[in-house]
């Protein structure tokens, strides 16, 4: 019963489609490449126009639990100006998100990485849109050092594997001239979880030289008997504040409960050798080394080569199928999207400083707009 | 509508058998809508127990061609590089660098509920003797009840106490006291060395025994309870202490009935997910250092790791974790199987369910 | 005398053994009730201080909002069970007392439709979970639906509701069924007005206790329910639904604390739906019992 009066909804809703690009003058059948025809003028510094859905629609957005709070935080906002859409937000991680979206199961996936090869060569017509960006803080907690600590990849490859078991390390110490670190055992978290926090980390781990795992969302860890396992970033936190010695990577949107939790963050050394606390500022000058939209949107900005970038970096991406069930979907999808990033609605600093991300640099909101509009049904 | 529940009126049931009313299948539409649907409903977990083995064989088919009973034995878990290459095996595509190995989840999921076990074993019967031989009624009742209700506690909820509260708590103060004074001979060094968070085997174990007790407590109390006074009285009065009659008379009268709740309970802890998963440690590489160290079992790895299989784009992450559900329920059926042996040959006894 | 002695000796030692056998089972059910106290103190002195009565009006919106979705979600996941699993699991009862057909030695049939019943009970859920993602969610393109958690919670349920269905019927005398026959009762209406209304309290109890799991399960909703923040629909397929495990899980590590208190109201609220789902199961059974106390 309810499949035939979905079926009938659909058909009901691409008649409607049709008949209304008729009305305008477009032509029906070729709704997809009808795109650029209502913009004659190009996008010149990141504005854009945010579609305005033709026909009501539920949405289902899932994956990245980093992206999660964001698309609570952009739900309601979303919703106040379009009253005909309808978007469920869910967690569940962003291996989650990617599957389902290709499945179709889901309209709008979220991951904290971006597709890979195999991905989009199983899954032709599959999106990565970057729609914001985020970043990674290495946290520790030394009870007497409230200092931006100096790490680099090359001591938390050897912290992580067991290496390196004490905070008076040598080669600590190395980099942190002036600032003497106390005899105190060191006790790596991890997370237990599959996570995009994983991926971000193991990937930085990855450019070091003698780290042979591949990175992932969850990744084999050296049999290190320090290591402990924690669930979330919550887990991460709270588990950094009950062991003295601890040190932990941390997604930047959880960085009041780090700081509430006296815990530290560290500097950490970007490509070009600088050691740099993690900050927004830091953030962004990574971010704006990336000045061109390349690989539809599939780079890492990890260790990028930018005078005073912070590392650790990435962006988030929606997750999108090319070619969505319905033109009341597809339009609904796009118009979500567009109104993410663009920096009047979804990309404000008021939106996304509350987790701590950024906006997407000018032209990859130009890149992300431009797949956005690829969007069809 | 009074209902008798005196075991008089249950009693043998091949006996009783030849009492009741031949039920031959009158022409009557609702007869036959009885007997019709009924019939079909008997069947259906037979066919959903078939069709859920089906599915996981056919999932886990490449993972098998390439594990190879290796599988069973190695100690690895590498999902491989996602962003390199792709290997052929056997005709099947994996990622580069893909090695998966079970050992550790096995082990892991053996260890633990042995840990429940022994946990929950003496527990159980002690609660249940509490309950039936000494409490006055006014207080055994709610209190029994209360054991009841433990049951049903979602296991997410236990999971979030143990892994916020429980953990933490029992790796600062237990078990280091633990640790420090055990002597260093071989076994007991296991309990020795670093304690962890809180997050691991012991940890874990203890969760399941938690979670197990009501099940053993509460079939060994209704157990207790059909003890007939008669010889419990006659050994009192022949001197038997308390200690004596229970374990001369009342544990002997219904063993085979404790070792089927045991089995049974031994079984849930061994599919038990959610709460092994928060308190673990989610380690699948390797076994536990020691008895704190962190760890997993299967179920706990097929809902941990199910996220991140996804993107793994030949689906041979995915295939692994058929694999492994399909090594947990062989697992299962086996035990449930020993637990259904060792009953019937022991008594008449019905071996009580797993749960609640 | 030197023979008195010694029994004085042993019956010390005697008695210090019952002592301490008794303070064993003391300890015993001090270690088992004084955990689970603590816990519901913990959930309840989470939840409280921050409860709301607005989190059973409304919906989550983004990092706050209520669990109205989940509570109706969990309700509606219930009645679904209880409509496929608990007619599955009665039917199925019915069968295993009342039609079971008896072999030449005398013995029950069917030995592997009970097997199979023994083993579900104890089958891991989130390997049913997996498979019903595998298959049901993926195979048939149901996506994430209440269809799909349905049919695999009816599964894990039905084997408790057959074996309560079972038990209960086989509690009825066999009398009752003779003076039916007696009467001349056709088979159907024998077993609806007599068998399975005597029996009807053990049933329900069953009933319940499936629906009490139902309530806490999660591994095997995660794959199959998905989740929603929307109120439940009707509808069967394409559409996730939320349930109240999902916020225990999910919430509990969000950056938010507004996201934590939801995450331990949803634990408080879970907790008193499955105190009132036993707690009605034991008032019908000791209804019941002093019914037929009295009536004997």
């Amino acid at each position: 019963m309810n499949l035939n009066f979905r079926k009938t909804a659909r058909v009901a809703a691409t008649l409607t489609a049709a008949t209304s690009l008729a009305l305008v003058g477009l032509s029906g059948s070729a709704f997809a490449k009808a795109k650029p025809k209502p913009k004659p003028k190009p996008v010149p510094t990141a504005t854009l126009k945010v579609e305005k859905p033709i026909k009501a629609a539920n949405i289902t957005e899932a994956g990245s639990s980093l992206l999660y709070p964001l698309w609570n935080l952009w739900t309601p906002a979303y919703q106040r100006s379009f009253h005909n859409i309808n978007i469920t937000p869910g967690a569940g991680g962003s291996g989650l998100g990617i599957s389902e979206a290709a499945s179709g199961t889901i309209q709008i996936g979220s991951s904290d990485a971006y597709l890979s090869p195999l991905q989009l060569q199983a899954n032709p017509g599959l999106l990565n849109i970057p729609v914001a960006i985020s970043s990674q803080m290495v946290v520790f907690n030394i009870p007497s050092v409230h200092t931006h600590i100096n790490l680099n990849g090359q001591l938390l490859a050897k912290i992580y594997s067991g290496q390196i078991t004490n905070w008076d390390d040598p080669a600590i110490a190395a980099v942190n001239k002036g600032n003497p670190l106390p005899n105190l055992t060191i006790v790596p978290l991890y997370r237990t979880d599959g996570s995009g926090d994983t991926f971000l980390f193991s990937t930085y781990l990855y450019d070091q030289k003698g780290w042979t795992i591949a990175p992932g969302t969850s990744i084999s860890w050296p049999s290190n008997p320090a290591l402990v396992g924690e669930n979330g970033n919550g887990g991460m936190v709270s588990g950094c504040q009950a062991h003295p010695g601890c040190i932990a990577y941390v997604g930047a949107s959880y960085l009041t409960s780090v700081l509430a939790g006296g815990l530290t963050y560290a500097s950490l050394e970007n490509g070009l050798g600088k050691y740099l606390p993690w900050n927004l500022a830091g953030v962004a000058a990574e971010a704006a080394s990336f000045t061109k939209f390349v690989n539809n949107g599939a780079v890492s900005m990890i260790d990028a080569k930018a005078k005073n970038g912070y590392p650790i970096i990435n962006y988030e991406y929606a997750i999108v199928k090319q070619k969505q069930s319905t033109a009341a979907n597809a339009s609904a999808v796009r118009s979500i999207l567009e109104w993410a990033i663009d920096p009047m609605n979804g990309g404000k600093t008021s939106f996304l400083t509350q987790i701590n991300f950024l906006p997407l640099p000018a032209a990859y909101v130009a890149g992300s707009y431009k797949l956005i509009r690829t969007i069809h049904s | 509508m009074s209902v008798p529940v005196s075991s008089t009126s249950s009693g043998d049931v091949s006996a009783r058998r030849g009492l009741r009313p031949r039920r031959a299948a009158s022409r009557h539409w609702e007869d036959r809508l009885w007997l019709a649907s009924s019939r079909a409903a008997v069947t259906i977990p037979l066919v959903g127990l078939t069709f859920v083995v089906i599915v996981l064989f056919f999932k886990a088919w490449p993972a098998i061609q390439v594990n190879g009973p290796g599988y069973l034995s190695r100690s690895t878990w590498q999902i491989g590089n996602l962003y390199g290459g792709i290997q052929h095996i056997h005709g099947v595509e994996i990622p580069q660098g893909a090695n998966y190995g079970a050992w550790p989840l096995i082990a892991g999921t053996l260890q633990s509920s042995v840990i429940a076990l022994i946990v929950a074993v003496p527990l159980s019967l002690g609660t249940a003797f509490a309950l039936t031989e000494r409490l006055p009624r006014w207080i055994a009742q709610p209190l029994g009840f209360f054991v009841e209700i433990l049951a049903a506690i979602p296991s997410v909820v236990i999971g979030l106490w143990g892994g916020l509260v429980l953990g933490p708590f029992l790796s600062a103060h237990v078990y280091p006291l633990v640790a420090n004074h055990v002597p260093n001979v071989p076994v007991l060094n296991y309990f020795r060395g670093y304690v962890g968070q809180g997050e691991g085997l012991l940890t874990s174990g203890l969760i399941l025994g938690f979670m197990i007790i009501p099940i053993i407590a509460a079939t060994t109390r209704d157990l207790f309870n059909q003890v007939p006074s008669l010889p419990k009285e006659g050994a009192e009065a022949l001197g038997f202490t308390e200690a004596e009659v229970a374990r001369r008379i009342t544990i002997p009268w219904v063993r085979s009935g404790i070792v089927g709740a045991t089995i049974l309970g031994f079984g849930r802890a061994l599919g038990e997910t959610m709460a092994v998963a928060m308190v673990s440690g989610s380690i699948q590489g390797h076994l536990a250092n020691n008895i704190y160290g962190t760890m997993t079992t299967i179920a706990a790895t097929i809902v941990t790791q199910l996220d991140s299989s996804f993107t793994d784009a030949t689906g041979f992450a995915l295939a692994n974790l058929a694999e492994l559900g399909l090594i947990l329920a062989v697992i299962s059926i086996l035990v449930n199987f020993g637990a259904r042996t060792i009953v019937s040959r022991t008594s008449k006894y019905r071996a009580p369910l797993g749960r609640a | 005398m030197s023979g008195v002695d010694t029994v004085r000796v042993s019956t010390a030692w005697r008695r210090g053994k019952a002592h301490g056998f008794r303070a064993l089972t003391y300890l015993a059910l001090l270690f088992v009730v004084g955990p689970a106290i603590l816990l519901f103190v913990n959930v309840a002195a989470q939840a409280i201080p921050h409860w709301s009565w607005s989190v059973l009006t409304t919906v989550p919106l983004g990092n706050g909002g209520g669990l109205e979705n989940a509570i109706l979600g969990t309700l509606v996941i219930m009645f679904g069970v209880l409509l496929l699993g608990g007619t599955t699991g009665v039917l199925a009862g019915i069968f295993l007392s009342e039609f079971v057909s008896v072999n030449r030695k005398g013995k029950e049939r069917g030995g592997v439709l009970r097997a199979s019943i023994d083993v579900l009970a104890g089958f891991p859920s989130i390997v049913l979970g997996y498979v019903g993602y595998v298959a049901l969610a993926v195979g048939l393109h149901w996506g994430f639906s209440l269809l799909s958690a349905l049919i695999v919670l009816s599964l894990m349920v039905v084997p408790y509701i057959t074996k309560a269905t079972e038990t209960a019927l086989r509690q009825v005398p066999t009398t009752y069924r003779e003076g039916a026959e007696a009467l001349g009762m056709r088979m159907g209406y024998s077993l609806r007005k007599v068998t399975l209304k005597t029996a009807l309290p053990g049933i329900v109890t069953g009933l319940l206790l499936a629906e009490s799991i139902t309530v806490g399960e999660t591994a095997p909703l995660l794959y199959t329910a998905g989740i929603s923040n929307g109120l439940p629909t009707w509808q069967l397929v394409h559409q996730p639904i939320g349930y109240l495990t999902y916020y225990v899980w999910t919430d509990w590590n969000q950056p938010f604390p507004s996201l934590h208190y939801l995450s331990y109201d949803a634990s408080l609220i879970l907790l008193v739906m499955i105190l009132t789902l036993l707690v009605v199961s034991r008032l019908i059974v000791s209804r019941s019992q002093r019914h037929s106390e009295s009536g004997r």
